[in-house]
């Protein structure tokens, strides 16, 4: 750093006062750029020249003797841009129209000529200080340096790494659009914009992240949503104090509401149609850089429940795949609990014929339902869990292993009761059948403490997990909505768009507990 | 104190709550409370006038409260009588709810232990459902309603569906003749009845957490009609089915009505599962909301916060609970408590509002 300034007072003196002024007043700070071009080169090389990716190349500018060099990162700058564009213009003999240039600078160039007839290229910038050259160029840009020249240019050469829009894998849809975000924060918030809604959909851009920024993008509809949501949004945001922000899940994290709750308090979605409907009602969607999951707040049990299909659909299939969705939490949930708390304490309560039936096939195993059920009940959730993980080619060996040899062979050895594998299949098959990946989990894992309940106080205990958890439930809040509402506090007209899904005509309002501006959704 | 501006509720859930706590014991118990009082099939006339009469008294208590819509009856009495007598006043109400906590998370076990559970002693089934309660309260009046609120409709479809199952063996003939002996057996029947509705006391301590505490007297009445018609019809299904001989025998009679018959085919060929269910949320209902209403009354009268007092009076509830004997004291601590409530919602509200209507006017005078 000593060594540095040392150089730049070097480096200005003898330079004409004029100059000097023009020049930053965070002169030492920043680091200025001399108009020397081997001094800021060595300069330059200490900051970023160690790392192996930052080429530079030195080559004399447009036949006029002038030596100048260009600095960019390999992979991260888009080398056609510089080796079709850049270079050639650069390169090309302009010795004899430069010096009919004013102002005309002997020795050196203007930037303004290089500016205005040189290259031809969209985004250019001038910098003094080598500090900031060098995280430009760190992030893609690519930096010219001209011998005799006070400032750099910076070249906007960086190319976004995206991958093709693909149909988002977590939430597959029959009907719906086909497209998904990707990883690219314009990719996405563009997704937005092309919904149409152009005036007034507002795109504010935070950062987060101390030491790795991020961009992070608050979408809403201005003259929809409560401004005391985006209020208290924005202030949930500016609290993140973090040094990195991977994914979004690192966000919705830091800024729920519970997190010693066991359910999701934020959604996540890759569909962007899912956001611009979230949107339309007055909620407000959270965009990370470099994921394609978005968030959504506040959000609502209900919705957790919901897809997008079921308005896509007409109302009456629409209807009674909703509620078939309901039923499938309910027995994910209570299923096992209820089969271990009727085998064993209230066999009496059940039909004598089914009784005995059950009872006559677990007369072989040698354990107790809670056992015998929890056994089946981890093997199917490992099975599972290694179905997600498993390269993709060895995902039918997979089936195979866990179809075969947990269901069949387990019956046979007289380990579990037939009975069984139809309550944990049934079980697992409805917990797939939610449609949203993070309640799904929850309603997963919930059924472990229900089973245990059921297992010490029966059907007794059954209920009292159902009143602790709805206990849970009632006093849990997403960004200050109540996180079982529209259901409780009672609010009827709502609950048109809760168990079932009303038609369109009927649905006329927005979700009165988002208090928004604009509570007429159709006329 | 737990009453922050934004902990309000709504009109729809005031009567919830009111619905929710009067309806508890007496679903199993009124039967048979009633139809040993009146003898004759007529005990659902009694039923009916019993409601009437709580209706009245729950208007009166919501008439006094709605003079200082702000405060609670804790807060209130020492306005009207003094801070002495007021201050022991409040003691008793606490006193009451406390014991009705109490008498229902014993009936509860009582019950459980008869048809679920027969091994399991008392005191696990009691404390897992105090910390259970303890959990919900913690969370303030908001909370509380809203559950109640999901507990309703589970309740009503429940128990229609429980109920009208039991058609099959329902003998219209069981309720003849219609006051065959007058009405002077059913005049006998009413103060039990009226006791069954013991609910719209919470009155007193609900309207200042109303959003509109004008709207009261329309929710008490929602709040005690919804039991009403659920009481009118267990009772005349009880009868009906096991006739009057039949009801006096059972200690629970609508548990016995249940279990007296079996559909085929249906996945369930009992039913007195469901029946369960809905009646252990309610008990859990009517003792959530008696336990917060103790909880309250300790807090307002030291003016401190309220959480300390929902985990000391945890202790005292377990207590007060384990203290009968067996059923007939169990029983007979009910009676008690009944008595007290007579006096203590009967007569007392009454009394205070001719108090305050009088005090209130020289008040009044004297400003003008």
């Amino acid at each position: 750093m000593m060594m540095k300034e040392w150089l730049s007072k070097i480096g200005n003196k003898g330079k004409d006062p004029d100059k000097d002024k023009q020049a930053p007043a965070s002169q030492d700070t920043t680091c200025p750029f001399t108009d020397n071009l081997h001094f800021n080169l060595e300069c330059l090389k200490q900051e970023i020249g160690h790392n192996w990716d930052v080429h530079f190349r030195e080559f004399n500018l447009g036949r006029t003797g002038i030596r100048s060099v260009i600095i960019f990162v390999d992979g991260l700058s888009d080398k056609d841009l510089i080796d079709k564009h850049i270079m050639p213009s650069l390169m090309v003999d302009f010795s004899a129209e430069y010096k009919q240039n004013l102002p005309y600078l002997k020795g050196s160039i203007s930037k303004e000529f290089i500016k205005n007839e040189v290259l031809s290229i969209s985004e250019i910038e001038a910098v003094r200080s080598i500090k900031e050259l060098a995280s430009k160029v760190l992030t893609g840009s690519t930096a010219l340096l001209i011998d005799g020249s006070l400032d750099a240019l910076l070249l906007g050469t960086a190319k976004h790494k995206t991958r093709a829009i693909e149909e988002p894998v977590s939430e597959a849809l029959v009907r719906g659009p086909r497209v998904g975000f990707t990883e690219s924060l314009s990719d996405n918030t563009s997704f937005l914009r092309c919904s149409g809604e152009i005036e007034n959909l507002s795109l504010v851009k935070f950062q987060v992240g101390k030491r790795s920024k991020k961009d992070l993008v608050v979408a809403y509809i201005k003259d929809i949503v409560d401004p005391e949501l985006v209020q208290e949004v924005e202030n949930r945001i500016k609290k993140i104090d973090i040094d990195s922000v991977p994914e979004s899940g690192y966000v919705e994290q830091l800024i729920e509401d519970n997190y010693l709750s066991p359910f999701p308090q934020v959604q996540n979605t890759e569909r962007p149609d899912r956001v611009v409907a979230a949107l339309m009602e007055g909620r407000v969607a959270i965009l990370l850089d470099g994921t394609p999951f978005v968030l959504i707040v506040p959000v609502t049990l209900s919705m957790m429940l919901q897809s997008p299909e079921d308005y896509y659909e007409r109302w009456i299939p629409g209807t009674f795949i909703r509620m078939l969705r309901y039923l499938a939490a309910i027995l994910a949930l209570f299923t096992p609990s209820l089969y271990i708390a009727f085998i064993s304490f209230h066999s009496g309560l059940i039909p004598t014929k089914l009784a005995i039936s059950i009872i006559g096939t677990r007369s072989g195993v040698p354990f107790p339902a809670l056992i015998e059920a929890l056994f089946m009940e981890i093997a199917i959730e490992i099975l599972r869990e290694a179905g997600l993980r498993l390269p993709k080619p060895i995902g039918p060996a997979m089936g195979i292993v866990g179809g075969l040899i947990i269901g069949e062979a387990a019956v046979q050895a007289g380990i579990v009761s037939p009975v069984l594998v139809i309550v944990v299949a049934l079980t697992a098959i409805s917990s797939f059948s939610i449609p949203h990946y993070s309640i799904g989990i929850t309603l997963r894992m919930l059924r472990f403490p229900a089973m245990i309940c059921a297992a010490t106080f029966g059907l007794y205990g059954v209920i009292l997990f159902f009143l602790l958890m709805t206990s849970h439930l009632v006093k849990l809040k997403s960004f200050g909505v109540p996180y079982l509402s529209p259901a409780v506090p009672y609010r009827l007209s709502e609950w048109k768009d809760l168990m079932v899904r009303m038609p369109l005509m009927m649905m006329k309002r927005r979700p009165k507990m988002l208090h928004t501006k604009n509570p007429i959704r159709k006329g | 104190m737990i009453l922050s501006p934004k902990d309000k509720i709504t009109t729809p859930q005031a009567a919830v709550i009111v619905i929710n706590f009067i309806l508890g014991t007496g679903l199993l118990t009124l039967p048979r409370s009633s139809t040993e009082k009146v003898q004759t099939p007529d005990a659902w006339i009694s039923v009916i006038l019993g409601g009437v009469i709580t209706i009245t008294a729950g208007l009166i208590m919501v008439k006094l409260s709605q003079q200082f819509s702000e405060k609670t009856f804790y807060q209130y009495i020492n306005d009207i009588v003094g801070k002495w007598v007021g201050g022991l006043l409040s003691l008793v109400v606490i006193c009451y709810f406390l014991t009705t906590s109490s008498f229902q998370i014993r009936a509860m076990a009582e019950v459980i232990r008869y048809l679920l559970l027969e091994g399991t002693p008392t005191w696990a089934i009691i404390m897992i459902f105090m910390w259970v309660g303890l959990y919900l309260i913690i969370g303030g009046i908001n909370p509380i309603a809203r559950l109640f609120e999901i507990i309703l409709p589970l309740t009503v479809i429940l128990f229609l569906v429980v109920t009208f199952m039991s058609f099959k063996i329902f003998e219209i003939d069981n309720l003849r003749p219609v006051l065959g002996e007058g009405i002077v057996p059913v005049l006998k029947g009413v103060k039990t009845t009226a006791l069954a509705f013991s609910g719209p006391e919470i009155m007193l301590l609900l309207i200042p957490f109303m959003n509109s505490p004008k709207k009261a007297g329309k929710a008490l009445l929602v709040g005690v009609s919804i039991p009403l018609i659920f009481y009118v019809i267990t009772v005349v299904m009880v009868i009906g089915a096991l006739s009057i001989d039949g009801v006096v025998l059972r200690t629970w009679p609508t548990l016995d009505l249940i279990r007296s018959f079996e559909v085929a085919g249906l996945i369930f060929e009992r039913f007195e599962s469901l029946l369960l269910v809905v009646w252990i949320m309610q008990i859990f209902a009517t003792f959530t909301i008696t336990y917060f209403a103790a909880a309250l009354g300790l807090a307002q009268l030291s003016k401190k916060s309220i959480h300390p007092f929902m985990f000391g009076l945890l202790p005292v509830l377990y207590i007060i609970a384990m203290v009968p004997k067996n059923m007939n004291d169990l029983f007979k601590v009910g009676d008690f408590v009944g008595n007290v409530a007579m006096f203590l919602f009967g007569l007392l509200p009454l009394l205070l509002l001719i108090i305050s209507r009088i005090k209130g006017g020289k008040k009044h005078e004297t400003i003008t």
